[in-house]
């Protein structure tokens, strides 16, 4: 199984040009081929001025997610085999952010999301390590452990039309991980992260397209865990309801 | 030239397992420190990441520090530090634990305590596993418990190119921010070095692309040594043709590795008796040490008996009796990966493996306190040689390092930055334009050698000739190699002439630092004229501890060429004694107590 | 120097994949609802003005455009609930001694209670109507 085939990428170089351009090359392949391989080979081969990030080439380091023919999909787990029979593969940067150069997309606005629901284990005492490990079982584990396989790709909220819309929107992987600490039966932080669940730009700004856990590469399925969060949120605005009535000053 | 320059107390190069774990220190021993972390990459893409099958520390009741310590020193062929691995084994529980209460989803047994499993070269199961992506749940552990402290300022994607040196006291760090495409200048009290290792200077590797020895080469070109870096790990079991890592807790789990006639050969290579399938023992066949187990290949491949596939030779990983169930729940990236990358279900087929370059045991020379020989200049994980794991690193260990030592350096370099306070910028203005200049000639350069041509005969000059066996005949002709690659170099031509996130550039600065590494690597190599470890000689086939029970220390030449000197190694409890795994690992000489 | 290309959402993202394609038909369910919901307003209003007018309406509703949207609103409004069907296995964590509820068992027991009602539903009305005219009689 081998041949060749047209790769089409989208180049934008910021101090010479002032728009995307497109560049065509004929990268050949064989089984193995990635389509980061094919990356590799052009900027090896063809030109070496094309930008684009990469480490791992195993699809744990979250680096190469670009669009191919339109979909978010990390470039190492994406294999030319699969487009055999197509005209062409079209290699976009990710779609809803911005472009720094080539293939390179500026990832920090979802890093400022992730941060802001404080993604670390709270509890109200710190323990020593003396005092040896804080236990769980497996099945409370399972609660929240596949949300805790997020690689950070970013290819959830370049399938995100929400996060297109309004950039402010916390988005899929910030949300999971809210989610994935909110589920951890060793956390007691759900009360500092609830006001920016409950935000305009939390949980309620999802419409459930869904389209982020079709993408994820790693199947954390961030659609879950954010209409898991829905019913969450409605939880908590409950109790607080329940404790404003009772004439609570902690609501 | 317009470099930013800016004042910080502590710079920290490298956003993986080491450096973050090193910065949580520093900001936890003095919350007033600006910690500036500086990555080439976004911390989460670190090759920490990659780690699969878990981390050391002892826990069973069973268990003993004491255990943990002769594995390590008798692993590493007794080119370990003693007092070092004392510490080690001492705080590896301590830091997992600490891991624990930071939100670390260690993989439990059924009434919720932590589970462990069996590893290589370990004769009590001890290592500590996040299914089979311990080190991806490490690394965005450390990363997300980083996010709440104030006094960390990442600078992600900022390429760090020289250490800044005044008086004899490394006094901060030159960069290049790659989004920008300018040069920066950070001036603090104390720099530590946590950049990974190397394993890109060979061909074939489990490693990712960012792993190019930065570190090493920024340390060695101020005249730091670089030690025991003649050894290298190749892992038993990586893809062929990609050399993606297949975690040795296949193996833990009960994996078997069988040649082309379904043999296991590794009975027949001091490793055996045979243990039943389903029944793994420690220290027994393929829960031998990773050195063992590559050469038994080596040895397999010269006899041909090993499988011929279409991406290179081969031997087989066969999980199928450990059933679809316990494959999801121990090994379910291996079975990601095996889909994905060779296109076998390990439910139903074996994997084709076969030994890829993996971890540098060798690195910046570092004391105990992880302090370099130059003043202000700390180095912490793969990056350093703390002389933790000696001839051949056992698996799981190199996780627990970055805590451990980890720890250790933020909390030295805190302390050390509180002492020395910024240094003064006048002299470092000159320095960093210097620097500049330097980089931004070859961003320019118009020479006719390719930067992959050279890239990939660097690759095939080290497996040739720095592989699992070597001979001085071959590591001459590697050194020679190296140095007209070198020469190369110089000639070198880039296409791109932009600065931002050009790419070219800053793999052409890699490249620079993989020439030095692996140059390094090789005359130590040359000068070991023994067999040790992971460093075999087919010259000089036993090993020698008259002439080499000692550290390489390999010194930039002012030349810029190596020069090789010896370091005593620190023996306190276990004298050197015979390495046995298999029936032979028996003999109760080992198990004296010292 | 760093200059950006800003992120743009163009008007017809929604056309550019099928999964965006499927999303937007799930939520233009809601269309021919809101239209049928209008009709029936109209129809109460119409009932308060009398039988002349109610009727008048019934004719309205029993036309081919209006049979036609009442189809399109019965269909939507089918499909729409076996999209949710399909989704509420993400949302619904019903935790037990082992793990959670499976998927499909959560699914089914949305399924059969839903048609159910529309298999009750209907006979219900059908005799609570026959009682009524029954009486009337």
């Amino acid at each position: 199984m081998s041949g060749s085939l047209k790769v089409r990428v989208q180049r934008y170089r910021p101090e010479e040009d002032d728009a995307p351009w497109w560049q065509s090359f004929e990268v050949p392949w064989s089984e193995d081929t990635s389509v980061l391989d094919a990356l590799n080979h052009i900027k090896d081969v063809e030109d070496g001025s094309l930008s684009y990030r990469w480490s791992c080439r195993m699809a744990i380091c979250g680096s190469c997610g670009v669009m191919v023919n339109d979909e978010p999909r990390l470039g190492c787990k994406t294999f030319l085999r699969h487009y055999a029979d197509a005209d062409e593969i079209v290699l976009r940067p990710l779609e809803n952010l911005a472009v720094e150069r080539d293939l390179v997309s500026d990832i920090d606005p979802m890093l400022a999301h992730i941060e802001t629901v404080q993604p670390w284990l709270q509890r109200e005492q710190a323990e020593a390590p003396e005092a040896g490990e804080t236990l769980q079982t497996p099945v409370q584990m399972a609660r929240y452990e596949s949300f805790s396989h997020c690689i950070n790709c970013g290819l959830c909220y370049a399938a995100c039309p929400q996060f297109g819309r309004n950039p402010d929107f916390l988005g899929p992987a910030a949300l999971t991980l809210a989610q994935r600490y909110n589920l951890d039966s060793r956390d007691e932080g759900r009360e500092a992260r609830m006001p920016f669940l409950n935000g305009e730009d939390g949980v309620w700004a999802c419409t459930f397209v869904g389209y982020c856990s079709d993408v994820c590469p790693k199947d954390v399925d961030p659609a879950a865990a954010i209409n898991q969060g829905k019913v969450a949120s409605n939880v908590n605005y409950a109790v607080n309801l329940f404790r404003l009535l009772r004439g609570g000053d902690d609501a | 030239m317009d470099i930013q320059h800016s004042d910080v107390d502590i710079v920290i190069v490298g956003g993986g397992g080491a450096g973050l774990r090193a910065a949580i220190a520093a900001a936890e021993q003095a919350p007033g420190l600006r910690i500036a972390l500086l990555s080439k990459v976004y911390p989460m893409r670190s090759h920490t990441v990659a780690a699969e099958g878990g981390c050391a520390g002892v826990v069973q009741d069973h268990d003993s520090h004491f255990d943990h310590f002769v594995d390590t020193v008798s692993g590493g062929d007794w080119l370990c530090d003693q007092d070092v691995v004392d510490y080690f084994v001492e705080h590896a529980t301590e830091e997992n634990l600490r891991l624990e209460h930071w939100g670390c989803p260690w993989s439990r047994k059924p009434d919720g305590r932590i589970n462990v499993r069996a590893f290589g070269g370990m004769k009590i199961e001890r290592t500590w596993f996040a299914a089979d992506r311990t080190g991806f749940h490490i690394l965005h552990t450390l990363f997300q418990t980083s996010l709440k402290y104030p006094s960390i300022q990442r600078h992600d994607e900022f390429f760090c190119t020289d250490l800044l040196v005044d008086e004899g006291r490394c006094v901060g760090v030159q960069a290049i921010d790659m989004r920008e495409g300018h040069h920066v200048c950070l001036r603090a009290g104390a720099v530590i070095l946590a950049t990974g290792g190397a394993g890109r200077v060979y061909r074939y590797n489990t490693n990712g692309g960012i792993v190019t020895g930065d570190g090493m080469a920024m340390a060695w070109r101020q005249g730091v040594p670089l030690r025991d870096m003649e050894f290298v790990q190749y892992h038993p079991t990586g893809l062929p043709g990609s050399g993606i890592l297949i975690t040795e807790a296949c193996r833990g789990e009960g994996g078997l590795l069988l040649n082309a006639d379904g043999h296991r050969y590794l009975q027949d290579y001091g490793l055996g008796p045979e243990t039943p399938p389903g029944s793994p023992r420690t220290k027994y066949m393929e829960l031998g040490p990773r050195d063992r187990l590559s050469q038994a290949f080596w040895h397999e491949a010269r006899a041909g008996r090993v499988l011929k596939t279409r991406r290179g030779e081969a031997v087989q990983l066969d999980l199928r009796h450990l059933g679809e169930a316990r494959i999801n729940e121990r090994l379910p990236f291996i079975r990601e990966l095996a889909s994905a990358y060779v296109g076998v279900d390990p439910v139903t087929a074996p994997i084709p493996v076969r030994p890829t370059a993996h971890y540098t045991m060798g690195g910046i020379q570092t004391d105990i306190h992880t302090a370099t020989p130059l003043p202000g200049l700390f180095a912490a994980g793969e990056c350093a040689s703390i002389g933790l794991h000696g001839a051949n690193r056992l698996g799981s260990n190199s996780l627990a390092e970055l805590s451990v030592f980890g720890r250790v350096a933020g909390e030295q370099a805190a302390s050390h930055a509180l002492a020395a306070g910024v240094p003064d910028a006048a002299v470092l203005r000159e320095q960093a334009e210097h620097n500049a200049a330097g980089w931004e000639a070859l961003r320019e350069a118009d020479g006719d050698e390719s930067l992959a041509a050279i890239r990939d005969a660097l690759g095939e000059s080290m497996e040739r000739g720095a592989g699992i066996f070597r001979s001085g005949e071959e590591l001459a002709a590697t050194c020679a190699e190296l140095a007209r690659l070198k020469q190369r170099y110089q000639s070198l031509g880039l296409t791109d002439r932009s600065r931002v996130f050009n790419t070219q550039w800053l793999n052409a600065i890699e490249l620079g630092c993989q020439l030095d590494v692996a140059n390094a690597m090789a005359q130590a190599a040359l000068g070991r004229e023994e067999s040790r470890g992971s460093h075999q000689r087919l010259d000089a086939t036993a090993r020698d501890d008259q002439r080499f029970l000692c550290h390489s220390l390999a010194r930039r030449a002012d030349n810029g060429d190596a020069t090789v000197d010896w370091q005593p190694v620190v023996i306190t409890r276990l004298p050197p004694g015979e390495r046995h795994y298999g029936e032979a690992g028996e003999k109760p000489a080992l198990e004296k107590r010292a | 120097m760093r200059k950006p290309l800003p992120p743009r959402q163009d008007a017809l993202w929604w056309w550019r994949h099928p999964a965006y394609r499927r999303y937007m038909l799930r939520e233009a369910t809601a269309l021919p609802l809101f239209l049928y919901a209008l009709c029936l307003l109209y129809g109460v209003r119409e009932l308060g003005r009398g039988e002349t007018a109610f009727q008048a309406w019934l004719a309205f509703m029993e036309s081919p455009p209006l049979i036609a949207l009442q189809a399109v609103a019965l269909l939507a409004v089918l499909w729409h609930a076996w999209t949710w069907f399909q989704l509420v296995p993400k949302i619904l964590v019903i935790p037990t001694r082992h793990g959670t509820l499976p998927g499909h068992w959560l699914r089914l027991a949305h399924v059969v209670p839903a048609a159910l009602c529309w298999l009750l539903l209907p006979l219900l009305a059908w005799w609570a109507l026959g009682q009524f005219a029954g009486g009337g009689a």
